[in-house]
């Protein structure tokens, strides 16, 4: 399966779903779908689960990153 | 005729008419002082608008007042928003205030009503110009001040809801003459990275303090902006230009924060409702099609399945049977129709035939004996002939007609005498 974001796993996800719940999918089909879903159901766990908490940085003029905590 | 002289109240009516259907006289600014401020006991306040050489008189209606930001008194320099009517009972034009603002902050009001028509006119708020804000965004632009409450809240609502989510502040002056042009510097800045949602605003103020994002420069960079742009500028009550062109308005930067990200737990909610309904939907699946199975191996073909040729073989059986009846019913109907030709007498006996034929034969010969006109000329009789046709009435004759007598031994010819 192609790279897809977190967003477009998840609305791919949600499309496969809608499929399946309809029901006329022939069974083999059925069966692609849902390796298909949870293959894509992994894809976001795993990017939920080993995302890092993101640190909120400042752009410098020069395009420079530099951590930022808006507390100091 | 009556109909030539109109009644003072139609002309007063008529009048009116006349100003409701200018447009300019019906939401007009006027720039003015108050004098003769009265509010009766209705709650209506009467008072006279005026400038050094005229004046106008003005009434602002209870229903109105909440808008009222101060109390306004004789001598005051105010701005008027509102509307210029008669007065049909006393024949006379006035002022009917909707806003009344202190001069000063009012040319801001003109500024912001002005800019507001302009850019709306453009098109610049349409609806079909929005783009759709991310639902899981990676990163996060700010474009506000790196000090303040409004970069804080921002942070902290983000950090809280969706902790993954990178946040980039481009920081700008927020209020002064210098800010736009920095805000609009920074817009520019953050679309060089790569960002799904850029935040534009900053905390509450004065309407001098937000005037930044009501500046033109402001709303078309914000116009302009490839990435979604979420606006959040002071509080609930405060409405820029920044709010009408952005993407979509948040009341305040922490309102912001959440429209740009999900909440974690929703979102590790949904994705596990997401997966119970594909295995629910599997399932479901799997047991119609085995269901379907068993319907189809419950059937008696597949309990029996002798019955499918115990059926074809009692088909060639009967066929068989009526096979057989057939034949040996030819082979008798055929035994039958020889025996009963052969009974016929005729083959039994054939020397009957021959002497019926022998005595059929001899009785006409006799026949033929009898009827011989030869016989007959032997027994004396003869043949009178004329012209050699047969003579058989005497009235076929007169006299001195030859007529040929034919006997059996010879032939006389005689004349009629």
């Amino acid at each position: 399966m192609e790279e897809l974001n977190f967003e477009e796993s998840l609305e791919k996800l949600e499309e496969i779903v809608n499929k399946l719940e309809t029901g006329d999918v022939p069974l083999d089909d059925a069966i692609d779908e849902f390796t298909k879903a949870m293959d894509l159901v992994k894809i976001c766990n795993t990017k939920l689960n080993n995302a890092e908490e993101a640190i909120a940085k400042i752009v410098k003029d020069n395009g420079e990153l530099e951590n930022f905590n808006p507390n100091e | 005729m009556d109909d030539e002289y109109l009644t003072v109240s139609q002309v007063n009516a008529y009048i009116n008419r006349m100003l409701k259907y200018d447009r300019n006289l019906q939401n007009i600014y006027i720039r003015g002082e108050i004098s003769n401020y009265k509010t009766y006991p209705s709650g209506h306040s009467y008072f006279t608008l005026k400038d050094d050489k005229s004046q106008i008189p003005a009434v602002m209606f209870k229903g109105r007042k909440h808008s009222l930001k101060f109390q306004p008194e004789d001598g005051m320099k105010v701005i008027i928003k509102g509307k210029i009517e008669v007065y049909e009972r006393d024949g006379k034009y006035q002022l009917y205030a909707t806003t009344i603002t202190e001069d000063g902050i009012g040319e801001l009001h003109i500024a912001f009503e002005q800019l507001k028509k302009k850019l709306d006119s453009e098109g610049l708020f349409d609806d079909a110009h929005k783009k759709e804000i991310p639902k899981y965004p990676q990163r996060i632009g700010v474009v506000t001040a790196r000090t303040g409450a409004a970069i804080r809240d921002i942070i902290t609502t983000i950090k809280r809801r969706y902790p993954y989510c990178e946040v980039l502040v481009f920081s700008t002056l927020v209020q002064g003459e210098m800010a736009a042009n920095q805000i609009v510097r920074q817009i520019r800045h953050a679309q060089q990275f790569d960002i799904d949602t850029l935040i534009v605003g900053r905390g509450g103020g004065s309407i001098e303090d937000l005037w930044p994002f009501n500046e033109e420069i402001v709303a078309r960079e914000i116009y302009a902006c490839r990435i979604p742009v979420i606006s959040a500028v002071g509080h609930e009550i405060d409405w820029t230009i920044s709010d009408f062109v952005a993407d979509i308005r948040a009341a305040t930067p922490t309102a912001a924060a959440e429209i740009a990200v999900p909440e974690i737990s929703e979102v590790k909610y949904k994705l596990n409702q997401l997966t119970q309904r594909t295995n629910k939907a599997i399932n479901e699946k799997l047991i119609q099609n085995k269901q379907k199975i068993e319907n189809i191996s419950q059937k008696q073909i597949f309990k029996n399945p002798e019955s499918i040729y115990e059926i074809k073989q009692m088909h060639l059986d009967n066929l068989i049977g009526k096979l057989n009846l057939t034949s040996k019913n030819i082979i008798t109907e055929n035994r039958n129709r020889l025996l009963k030709i052969e009974s016929r007498s005729v083959l039994r006996n054939p020397n009957e035939v021959t002497k019926a034929k022998r005595d059929i034969f001899i009785r006409n010969v006799d026949k033929l004996t009898i009827l011989d006109p030869l016989l007959t000329l032997k027994r004396g009789y003869s043949i009178a002939k004329m012209d050699d046709k047969v003579v058989s009435s005497a009235k076929d004759v007169k006299t001195g007609d030859e007529l040929d007598i034919e006997f059996d031994d010879g032939t006389v010819n005689t004349k009629v005498i």
